[in-house]
């Protein structure tokens, strides 16, 4: 039996820390990779690299220490191991021989230039080509964003509509999220299932993840495309931005960018693109953590791309599931872990049932993941009230996960036991001869019921037997 | 972190009197009013960068009244909409070169096309945190969050404000809006008081060509990091109040029962609400009649 393989979706900082220094280095030339970096600071940290940032010379680490007031030492080591992590600052050696910190200067002095000016400009803007004769506007563009995403979306869930370029199928393969047996089309993992439930800006951003760790193979530059992503997600919505200036592999990226729908461009050779909401909530996407709290407030950016309006999804108390919606892919989404019941045109009934949640779980998908898909689309109406779930459901489905989890596996240990044995057999031995002497029968018994005893439970240990611990 | 929801607007109040910065920079030619604006409009960039969902305003404080430097035109276009102002053309952020233009074209605008008539040479600070209230005001409405603040920059203090002033102080205690103060010249008692009653912080600059980093190192962190950092501690305040009908500082005073207005003379009426006090005159002594004494 195979363990589930849980979905990770890391944010920004645990990224960029599994990168090389060289890398982090050459990463911190560009003013928007600052600025982004600087924004995911927890906030104490934040108020340190503005103190350190006009500063020319190191300060000592004392005197660091002494910012912050006595109770909150805990969050000042927090941040003091963050920015270091990071590669935000370094430790100096001060004159009288302290310790000293002082920031990265690459880093500040490209923080300097995103506050205060200077240097290079990040992207021509398109006043260079004139005002666009076929201007899009926001909403135009928020529709193409979703129309491109969802293609993607419906893909994974296997509707026949849906095609996309062999470049992306690939990409989803590599990611784990498909899987392609030699000739067929790609089907649907474990894994996929449970990307299809996150909400939009943590889909994105786990797909952006994927995406540059293949960039290495495909022959991009690494530091390039995080940093014309990084600058995307800072530009405004509704402008136009030229491509001039812009390399082959940069280029390249556009292209693809321009299929998950990150980017608006009229035509492959045109020379100005509009960088859509979903490029611009990139960056947002990655703070928030996958499985966020129950917050009522839950943030309108994640359903809102997904269907035009903020939830559609009514839970009642007894099990059944009101989806306000025709898209079909929701409620593919939907039917995975329920019953469909009932479909008009604009709503759809399902119900929850213990079959329906276990098949769902069989496949891969936790409790915990059905249950924020539930919360992220809920309806305004079950937004008002709190809990925006009601609790019999959600605590029903976590028993029905648990239902299934009885078994706990843990490693067998073995290797001190032989030893005992061994032990034990020479006392017995040495016993049964002294004891009976004189019969040499006795001796002959023991000896051999001994020796039988241990070459026994060796070999049962050597195959590494496992303890399976039951829990009813 | 913040939910999408959240805005921390931070509220900038410059004081521009022109006849104080006139003789400043006579005094002091290194530090004018534009490297004043310089060191907010840092302070400004700062802020906005710390979180998508950081907002600001920067209201001019004159003689005459008070204009709201940035932003210029309707508070709701906010993000969405191609700004008309064309970006600096360098690395700065754009939203940030954006602002600091607008920030820069309106002052020069204020200070070109505003006159002093010569008796009122007071700043209108109670009338500027007054419109800035409003403002705070006008998006809590719209949008639900937690934490603003308001940062003041003053040179000099006038006690004809004072009842303007408290009214403005309590109105901002009630709606826990935190006001700071950042003093260049002289303590002034009354924004002393605003930053207590408030819980903001106080602090009069020893140096003013490091404006700058006093603003990032005491008045950039928000209340909840303020709790967590070490800052400058709080001053002793002078809560003597003015009297309401010469407006000098009083310690003993008479108070009227009614409404609670002081005033340091007598006065039969009270000027605010128009209660006639009663006056306990002394009794008159009558005269003693002497009894007639009667004849045998």
């Amino acid at each position: 039996m195979k363990l589930r393989v849980q979905l990770q979706c890391k944010n920004l900082h645990e990224y960029l820390r599994e990168l090389s220094p060289e890398i982090l280095d050459r990463l911190y030339n560009h003013p928007a990779t600052c600025l982004a970096v600087y924004r995911e600071l927890p906030s104490l940290a934040k108020n340190y690299v503005m103190r350190m940032l006009f500063l020319d010379q190191p300060l000592p680490q004392a005197a660091v220490a002494l910012w912050v007031k006595k109770d909150s030492q805990k969050d000042h080591d927090e941040c003091v191991s963050v920015l270091a992590g990071l590669r935000l600052w370094h430790c100096q050696q001060l004159q009288g021989g302290l310790q000293g910190y002082i920031l990265n200067p690459v880093f500040k002095d490209n923080l300097r230039i995103a506050l205060l000016g200077g240097g290079r400009a990040w992207a021509d803007e398109g006043s260079t080509l004139g005002p666009d004769r076929h201007a899009r506007d926001i909403d135009s563009l928020d529709r193409y964003a979703m129309e491109r995403w969802e293609v993607i979306l419906h893909f994974m869930v296997g509707s026949p509509c849906a095609a996309v370029s062999q470049d992306l199928a690939q990409l989803l393969v590599q990611a784990g999220l498909m899987k392609s047996e030699a000739g067929e089309a790609p089907y649907i993992t474990s894994a996929g299932f449970q990307f299809l439930l996150l909400d939009t800006a943590s889909q994105l951003w786990y797909f952006t993840l994927q995406y540059l760790k293949t960039a290495q193979s495909r022959g991009m530059d690494l530091v390039e495309i995080l940093s014309f992503l990084f600058q995307l997600s800072f530009s405004t919505l509704g402008r136009d931005y030229s491509v001039e200036g812009m390399s082959e592999s940069l280029l390249t990226f556009l292209q693809h960018l321009r299929e998950f729908g990150l980017v608006f461009q009229r035509k492959r050779k045109s020379r100005r693109y509009y960088p859509t909401r979903l490029a611009i909530t990139l960056a947002a996407g990655v703070t928030t953590s996958s499985t966020s709290s129950s917050s009522s407030s839950s943030s309108n950016l994640a359903s809102t791309p997904a269907t035009g309006d903020a939830g559609f999804i009514v839970v009642e108390t007894n099990y059944r599931i009101y989806a306000y919606t025709n898209s079909e892919l929701q409620i593919a989404l939907v039917a995975l872990f329920s019953e469909m019941l009932y479909r008009f045109p604009n709503v759809v009934v399902a119900q929850v049932t213990r079959e329906s949640v276990q098949q769902a779980i069989a496949n891969g998908i936790t409790a915990q993941q059905i249950i924020h898909f539930l919360r992220t689309r809920a309806h305004p109406v079950m937004l008002k009230q709190t809990p925006v779930l009601p609790p019999t459901i959600t605590d029903q489905i976590r028993l029905w996960e648990l239902e299934r989890d009885r078994l706990q596996f843990t490693e067998g240990k073995h290797a001190y036991l032989c030893v005992c044995v061994c032990v034990c057999v020479c006392v017995c031995v040495c016993v049964c001869v002294c004891v009976c002497v004189c019969v040499c029968v006795c001796v002959c018994v023991c000896v051999c019921v001994c020796v039988c005893v241990c070459v026994c439970v060796c070999t049962s240990l050597r195959n590494s037997l496992e303890f399976i611990d039951v829990h009813g | 972190m913040a939910s999408e929801d959240e805005i921390n607007l931070l509220v900038i109040v410059v004081d521009v009197n022109p006849i104080w910065w006139g003789q400043q920079a006579q005094r002091e030619p290194e530090f004018t009013l534009s490297k004043c604006l310089d060191a907010v409009m840092v302070m400004g960039n700062a802020h906005m960068a710390m979180t998508r969902t950081n907002k600001l305003a920067v209201i001019a404080s004159h003689c005459q009244d008070s204009h709201f430097l940035y932003p210029s035109k309707s508070w709701r276009g906010g993000d969405s909409g191609a700004e008309d102002a064309s970006s600096s053309g360098d690395g700065k952020y754009e939203l940030l070169s954006i602002a600091n233009n607008l920030i820069a074209e309106e002052i020069r605008n204020v200070m070109s096309k505003t006159e002093v008539r010569g008796n009122s040479t007071d700043t209108l600070l109670a009338g500027s945190l007054a419109k800035a209230l409003c403002c705070i005001l006008s998006i809590k409405t719209v949008y639900s969050f937690q934490h603003l603040r308001h940062v003041i920059k003053a040179a000099e203090d006038c006690a004809l404000q004072y009842m303007n002033f408290m009214n403005v102080i309590f109105a901002a205690q009630k709606q826990n809006i935190l006001i700071d103060a950042c003093v260049l010249d002289s303590d002034s008692g009354l924004l002393q008081q605003a930053c207590d009653i408030t819980g903001g912080l106080y602090l009069k600059i020893p140096q003013k060509l490091a404006l700058a980093q006093y603003l990032l190192w005491v008045f950039l962190p928000d209340s909840e990091q303020r709790s967590q950092l070490v800052l400058p501690p709080p001053a002793h305040v002078d809560y003597r109040a003015a009297c309401f009908c010469h407006r000098n500082l009083i310690e003993v005073g008479y108070v009227c029962s009614v409404c609670l207005s002081i005033f340091c003379n007598f006065s039969p009426i009270c000027t605010t609400c128009e209660t006639a006090f009663k006056i306990q005159l002394p009794q008159m002594v009558k005269p003693k009649k002497k009894k007639l004494k009667q004849s045998t």
